[in-house]
């Protein structure tokens, strides 16, 4: 591989992997907070591509029971991502309320809590299915307004391509991980909610309502998740209902990677594993799929705790 | 009868072929280890019986075997996938926690790709044509029943055996599990493997049974699928699987008329069992007759 | 203690013995395809397209006796599709199925009908080796081997400078990894160079890679075999990285589920087609104004393929009446089963794909095929195939 060639996978590779990593920060904090794992997490992804979808392009469905549904509105696509990023926040609370809530009340067996996420995610994506119907939805191009689709660099003889698309998902994946940066460094709230991951009694009894701390992580896990589904359906289209899973399950790979439950964890691994898939060889492009979950073993046998993990390994 | 046996047989033995795989991932909760690898080890099995029944290769093995080549395939089947749970296992499983259920996602992903791509799996249209064990589907019976009569018979003499009683130490505490004497890694391992060789026999069972194989037999929907049963059939006891197993396979063929809202019915189905039902449907009944038993005092069993 | 009663079933083998059954009336016709799952997309195509079959053909039914569409979900999965064909099979007794719509889903219940002598028709089924798979089993989805040549020959007309190609195709969807064999003959026997070979999965989203490569490899022309999702996405990320040679798009291409995909990108792609609206045979007219007349836009292949299936099993049925010189109804279900699948292979047929015929192992001959270029409208939503000549 020549430079050129490498500052092409190079270029390739931070732009998803941003997704990966603001995706799996969603997955993260959750389990930072309650040692679980959401695996309603993949369908929060899913509906947020379709929410801004909708709010972008004025209309619900191609298919399904709401085909030809047309909105009274509709929003430019910096507005249709933040209003679609906070209608999934409200889902992820929505998400906690059903499936995460009663369990916990009664202190059940976290097993539990796995299984019922997935069925909230069973519900949601094929909700979407009888709704939406399973066409592709593709985003217009002129969604970002009049720009020009791509970007190319001549190097000697050699050429470097980058889509506009991939330019927008890295700067607002960084913009997303800068603010909540902030919010959990610097802010009362982001004190508040480590406080609640360190170690939920304790800090019930410093008067954090814990309660209200865990449904503001929902809302910002859903938020996440929501924004990255949105990314990922500007540039790629949004596939059917069933789009998220194969996010859900690699987000899931980059958590273990960085760090069960670390925040600088998640996006050194979300980053990493994009890196990695930009890599392989486009002979081996079917093998890319499996690319992740390669790593999840190597990180297993190698530094279980992950790369920016704590030693510690207790939580279920 | 036989009219019957024509309409349903078919799901008759579904029912009993899904119920098995809710036993391979019944073995593992037991200590307490959720495991989402079936799934692979189910279409792994699948690919071994079905390339030692097609292939080229195996031709003379066949011309000599007979109808023999079909319980070699279990049995390879069944050390293989044993063999390749030691190796995922082991690892996985020197950790606490949801490590397990992670590891054996990404091993259900990475196999599914590979089968995907090999040659000798028939990349995505799989291996066809499979020659049969019997003629109708019904008769099928006569390979999963036995297998399922031997598991029951296995899940009631592990219960009581001082494995099983190891298993469930270290599923209530595993820490104090470990302080009792008891090694949790090699019976983590131990029930782990126990599962995976279930689920790769059932595989090899079912090759010919479906007629052919592919890799999308073995996918993350299908680890879901058989979680949901044990768990909704009660996974703290042995009739637990069983039951979940016929009832949500049936499930789908009994909402047929419901076509695409049948799948969110299932999804409910999860969410209100793991609320309302934690010990599943077994672990409900034997809740209810207890409290029958000392509040009312009736329905009293001689013990 | 704990009483535990085994409900061992009652394992009771009757001889298999075939009762004297007659064909009901209606006369019922089996439809399973995929209804439910990821696939459904394709199999409402499917039975619409078996609807229209239904209506049309009832004007006259099997020389008065009218047909009845009975339909069964599939799923996407082999256990559904074996299921529902024994529902059929058995309990509704139909003389023949439609269906599967995925090919692995034909290799698992295709089998069964073939033991229990049921004749099938694949609408869809494109893998090698599905008529293989019986005497029941035969097909009227064509593999396009022979439409390759005319795609990239008809490229070279638009731009007789094409030296270097590049082909590329989805490795996990049966058809295309079939399709592009033939795709990669035509480009060396016509002496161009085919100098980058790309693989892709119909499941990925990304084609990054893919597109670079080929933007790369300086290529005049690309060949693309793939299916509507993956394949348009794959135009439209080539497109906006600038590539502007040619695109050939395969069989899969066919269908106007592309254009949501990639939009105004897609404008121009050249697709191989075995069923085009613009067929000109009065079958297919008919089909195209039913269809039009509910649906507002062309019918799509897949639609197109269940009719046909459709129109086979009743013109089959009209056959074995006249040589019977008995009604349909009038027969024993075995023996009808029996005499339409020998009908079906005997004779040519006209359909919307246009002359059609099964050979002896229940393969389709099929006549023509088409070479059309898509043009999109100026807001890059609604496109059109237009036959090129």
């Amino acid at each position: 591989m020549d430079a050129v060639q490498f500052l092409q996978n190079f270029l390739n590779g931070i732009s998803i992997g941003s997704v990966y990593a603001i995706f799996a920060l969603g997955y993260t904090l959750v389990f930072s907070i309650l040692g679980i794992i959401n695996f309603a997490h993949g369908a929060i992804f899913t509906l947020g591509a379709y929410l801004t979808y909708s709010l972008a392009v004025g209309q619900f469905g191609i298919g399904g029971l709401l085909a030809d549904l047309q909105l009274p509105f509709q929003f430019s696509f910096t507005i249709s991502l933040f209003i679609g990023a906070i209608l999934s926040g409200m889902a992820g609370v929505l998400v906690e309320r059903c499936a995460f809530r009663p369990l916990r009340t009664r202190g059940a067996d976290p097993l539990l809590a796995l299984v019922s996420s997935l069925g909230v995610a069973l519900v949601t994506v094929n909700l979407l299915q009888y709704l939406v119907g399973s066409e592709i939805y593709s985003f217009p191009s002129d969604v970002y307004g009049d720009i020009r689709p791509a970007f190319l660099l001549h190097i000697g003889e050699k050429l470097v391509v980058v889509r506009t698309v991939q330019i927008i998902i890295f700067a607002v994946s960084m913009v997303v991980l800068a603010l909540l940066g902030y919010l959990i460094g610097w802010t009362r709230i982001g004190k508040a909610l480590r406080a609640v991951a360190e170690n939920a009694s304790t800090a019930s009894l410093l008067g954090i309502n814990v309660d209200r701390f865990i449904l503001y992580t929902f809302f910002l896990s859903g938020f996440l998740g929501g924004m990255a589904g949105s990314l990922v359906g500007t540039s790629f289209g949004i596939a059917g209902p069933y789009f998220g899973v194969s996010y859900g399950l690699k987000g899931l790979a980059v958590i273990v990677m960085g760090g069960l439950g670390s925040i600088p964890g998640a996006v050194l691994g979300g980053m990493v594993i994009g890196l990695a898939e930009a890599f392989v060889p486009s002979e081996y492009s079917a093998y890319k799929e499996a690319v992740a979950f390669a790593f999840l073993f190597a990180v297993l046998l190698i530094r279980p705790q992950g790369l920016l993990g704590s030693s510690q390994i207790q939580k279920v | 009868m036989d009219q019957f046996l024509q309409n349903y047989g078919f799901l008759l033995v579904t029912l009993v072929q899904q119920s098995l795989l809710a036993y391979s991932l019944y073995f593992p909760l037991m200590a307490g280890q959720l495991s989402l690898a079936s799934p692979g080890f189910y279409a792994l099995g699948g690919y071994i019986a079905a390339i030692m029944a097609t292939a080229e290769y195996f031709a003379p093995w066949r011309d000599a075997l007979g109808w023999g080549i079909f319980p070699l395939g279990w049995l390879a089947a069944g050390i293989i996938s044993g063999i390749l749970a030691l190796l995922v296992g082991i690892p996985a499983l020197r950790l606490r926690g949801i490590y397990l259920a992670l590891a054996t996602i990404a091993f259900v992903e990475i196999l599914r790709v590979i089968c995907l791509n090999l040659a000798i799996t028939g990349g995505a249209i799989g291996i066809f044509g499979i020659p049969q064990l019997f003629e109708s589907r019904w008769s099928y019976i006569w390979t999963f029943g036995p297998l399922l009569l031997l598991i029951l018979c296995f899940s009631y003499r592990l219960d009581r055996s001082r494995v099983g009683r190891a298993f469930k130490a270290i599923r209530e505490d595993e820490l104090a599990a470990d302080a009792m004497g008891i090694n949790p890694t090699r019976y983590k391992v131990l029930a782990f493997v126990i599962g995976a060789v279930l689920a790769g026999v059932v595989g090899a069972m079912s090759a010919p049974f479906l007629n052919t194989w592919n890799a999308r037999q073995g996918t993350f929907d299908a680890s879901i699928a058989y979680l949901a049963y044990v768990l909704i059939g009660g996974s703290r006891s042995m009739w637990g699987p069983l039951l979940g197993g016929i009832m949500l396979s049936a499930l789908p063929e009994i909402l047929r008329p419901l076509k695409d809202a049948r799948l969110i019915i299932n999804g409910l189905v999860l969410v209100f069992a793991s609320i309302y039902l934690p010990q599943g449907i077994v672990g409900a009944v034997g809740s209810i007759r207890n409290f029958t038993t000392q509040t009312l005092g009736i329905g009293r069993s001689e013990k | 203690m704990k009483r535990v009663l085994l409900a061992v079933l009652p394992v009771v083998m009757f001889a298999a013995g075939a009762e004297a059954e007659l064909v009901g009336a209606p006369i019922p016709i089996g439809v399973g395809v995929a209804q439910t799952s990821n696939v459904a997309l394709f199999g409402q195509e499917q039975i619409i397209g078996a609807k229209i079959a239904e209506k049309y053909f009832n004007k006259q039914g099997v020389n008065g006796t009218p047909i009845k569409l009975v339909t069964q979900d599939t799923g996407g999965d082999e256990a559904g599709a074996i299921n529902a064909f024994q529902n059929l099979i058995s309990k509704e007794k139909v003389v023949g199925i439609v269906g599967p719509t995925l090919s692995q889903q034909a290799f698992g219940a295709d089998p069964v009908a073939n033991r229990l002598k049921v004749p099938v028709i694949g609408p869809s089924n494109t893998a090698k080796g599905i008529p293989q798979i019986g005497e029941f089993i035969g097909r009227v989805s064509a593999p396009v081997a022979k439409v390759a040549p005319y795609a990239v020959k008809q490229a070279m007309k638009q731009n007789p400078n094409i030296k270097r190609v590049a082909v590329l195709y989805a490795q996990n969807d049966a058809f295309s990894s079939s399709e592009t064999v033939t795709f990669q003959e035509t480009v060396k026997n016509l002496k161009l160079e085919m100098v980058t070979l790309q693989k892709f999965m119909t499941t990925d989203t990304d084609f990054t890679t893919q597109a670079t490569a080929v933007l790369g490899a300086n290529v005049d022309l690309a060949i693309i075999s793939g299916l509507a999702a993956d394949g348009g996405n794959l135009v439209k990320q080539l497109r906006q990285l600038g590539y502007k040679g040619i695109i050939i798009g395969g069989n899969g291409f066919n269908t106007a589920n592309l254009f949501p995909v990639c939009g105004k990108n897609c404008d121009g792609i050249l697709v191989a087609q075995a069923y085009s609206p613009e067929a000109n045979n009065p079958t297919n007219k008919a089909f195209v104004a039913d269809y039009r007349a509910t649906y507002k836009k062309d019918p799509p292949q897949f639609s197109a393929q269940a009719f046909t299936a459709v129109q086979l099993f009743v013109e089959g049925l009209r056959k074995v009446e006249a040589a019977t010189k008995k009604k349909i109804t009038q027969l024993d279900l075995s023996v009808v089963r029996t005499e339409l699948n020998k009908a079906l292979r005997e004779g040519s047929y006209i359909t919307p794909l246009g002359e059609i015929a099964l050979d002896k192992e229940g393969e389709i001959n099929q006549k023509t095929f088409y070479v059309s270029e898509i043009k999109m409208d100026a807001g890059g939503k609604v496109g059109k195939f237009v036959i090129v000549k």
